[in-house]
């Protein structure tokens, strides 16, 4: 089930906010989690015992390990035990396919996100930074939680741990859930949808065969297509996290206006980047470390970054080339480029995030240098062709769109016009939403829309 | 006089914060009491009914797939949402071709 079905807006959502709010505040964490179990079976009837296998071991070794009268190499000794099955189950899952060149088996919905928050669990228990969680519900339930279950955002066990027992929950906070939602839905379906069209297009003629610009256009296409895709899906999760009192992180702010790579990942995707940076690089040593080991501990983490993202090698290729210009920068651009005018900066910035998004995007290299290749006028065509024109022309005021609402320009002009005509605004927000629920009506009601055109009566 | 536009002011501020909800709320009572329909003229195509209950397919996954196309297909006041798209400028350029490629997926990074 996924947040831009009509299935899941219309009648799982209000079903569950009704049984949340209805059935008292005892039971409220009890429907959450027979919600969240419910949705996960929905569309992964057998791994929901995977699922609730993974929860319960590392329930116990939670539980082993606050333990007062442990001794020190027996915490060690469940630590592996723990980091091994996590691992395990993540790598035979996801990687077995890539590893040895076999039919790699189904891999369960969501298993890369549970799999880090539970590591983050267990890692936190052993550093004593947090207490063992004693109910199995409220454990299993920080897991399972259905709004960030399949695509995150990560949640860290440290951050919403006294949210899990007892949380406050206002109207205002509702309604801000519920317009976090929307808007999470709008990018999502009126945005990503509509652009990746585009995309798609372009992606399915062969790169020799369309103009630099067009590529450029199209690559451009896809940065917004994933940028909204996946920051409208954790704004989602993180709207619908609110609607049941619980308060999650942000996890994208803007990246495309960046001004340097590493800024662009402060920004982007901040959940995986923060547990990486708090499980992985740190505990390698971090930064201040020689220059040798800085390389080592950057080559790691950005390599099991890329590799994260998916079972592929194109993936750790993405995940290396953003490592290299990271190492670049901390080694010698830093200081230089602090001196340069913002728009070059910017221009640097988004002219590698952009090449980037090839590497992620295709999966052979054939497929990635050809079409940057084409990027760079390797292809046939070099100008625009007139078919081209017309194409992009018909998506120049979504190209306008998508940049506006990519920028923080319009938050902020809407809060200074917020300060000066408060009653106007509050009036236009709430008219923005109705118009805005319409609207997603009609495209999610489109999707699936499906004209048989050979029908004989 | 001004107290009362004020309050009037107010009530609509309330009655507009609420309508998303029950928009809502309105649309999943009515899918539960309007009949199914069972063809659809504008597309020339029959539309799915609740599907029967298999164990096989509810372990397979098929069973939500199902119902979902269910949920779907008999939308409340479907055609009408249609039009709504299809008149919405400058987001119009959506082709309607029926193709499954055009149909709405959620990316997510390769699990």
């Amino acid at each position: 089930m996924v947040f831009s079905s009509l299935f899941f807006t219309f009648a799982f959502l209000p079903v569950t906010i009704i049984l949340y709010y209805s059935l008292g505040k005892n039971l409220r964490n009890i429907v959450l989690l027979i919600a969240s179990l419910f949705f996960y079976a929905w569309g992964e009837p057998v791994y929901v015992l995977l699922m609730c296998g993974s929860i319960i071991i590392n329930y116990c070794i939670g539980i082993l390990l606050g333990r007062d009268d442990i001794i020190r190499g027996k915490r060690k000794y469940y630590l592996i035990i723990s980091l091994v099955f996590n691992l395990g189950c993540l790598g035979y899952f996801k990687y077995s396919g890539m590893i040895i060149s076999t039919v790699a088996p189904l891999l369960p919905i969501g298993i890369s996100f549970y799999t880090f928050q539970t590591l983050s669990y267990v890692i936190d228990v052993y550093r004593k930074k947090i207490r063992p969680q004693r109910s199995l519900i409220l454990f299993a339930l920080y897991i399972t939680m259905f709004p960030q279950l399949v695509a995150g955002p990560i949640v860290n066990y440290a951050d919403i741990e006294s949210q899990l027992s007892d949380r406050i929950i206002t109207v205002k906070e509702f309604h801000l859930g519920m317009r976090g939602f929307l808007c999470g839905l709008a990018k999502k379906v009126l945005l990503a949808n509509n652009i990746g069209m585009l995309w798609s297009e372009v992606k399915a003629i062969p790169s020799i065969e369309i103009s630099a610009s067009m590529a450029w256009a199209g690559i451009i296409a896809f940065a917004f297509q994933i940028y909204f895709d996946f920051s409208g899906y954790s704004d989602m999760a993180i709207g619908l996290g609110k609607i049941f009192g619980f308060r999650f992180k942000g996890n994208f702010l803007y990246p495309y206006i960046s001004q340097s790579i590493s800024e662009f990942w402060r920004r982007w995707h901040i959940s995986l980047g923060s547990w990486f940076k708090e499980y992985v690089y740190i505990p390698l040593g971090g930064s201040r470390v020689g220059k040798g080991k800085l390389i080592r501990n950057l080559f790691v983490v950005w390599f099991l970054t890329g590799l994260w993202h998916g079972a592929s090698w194109n993936f750790v290729l993405w995940g290396l080339y953003f490592g290299i210009l990271i190492l670049i920068e901390k080694l010698f651009l830093h200081k230089s480029m602090e001196g340069l005018p913002k728009v070059v900066r910017h221009i640097y910035s988004l002219l590698f995030i952009v090449i980037g998004w090839v590497f992620f995007e295709f999966t052979t290299l054939t497929d990635i240098f050809g079409f940057l290749q084409t990027m760079f006028g390797g292809g046939v065509n070099i100008i625009l062709q007139v078919q081209e024109i017309a194409k992009l022309k018909s998506y120049a005021i979504l190209y306008v769109i998508c940049t506006v609402a990519a920028l923080p320009l319009p938050m902020k002009l809407a809060l200074s016009f917020k300060k000066v005509h408060y009653n106007i605004y509050e009036l236009a927000v709430k008219v923005y939403y109705c118009i805005l629920i319409f609207l997603l009506t009609g495209y999610m009601v489109n999707s699936t829309y499906n004209p048989f055109i050979y029908f004989r009566f | 006089m001004q107290m009362n536009s004020k309050k009037r002011f107010i009530t609509i501020q309330n009655i507009l914060g609420m309508l998303p909800y029950l928009f809502i709320l309105a649309m999943f009572i009515l899918h539960l009491i309007l009949p199914a329909k069972t063809f659809s003229k504008e597309e020339k195509r029959y539309l799915a009914q609740w599907p029967v209950f298999h164990m096989e397919d509810v372990l397979d996954g098929i069973y939500g797939t199902k119902v979902e196309t269910y949920f779907s297909d008999q939308f409340p006041f479907r055609n009408f949402w249609i039009h709504i798209q299809k008149s919405s400028v400058p987001l119009n350029i959506y082709k309607d071709t029926g193709d499954p490629k055009y149909r709405s997926e959620i990316w997510i990074p390769v699990e």
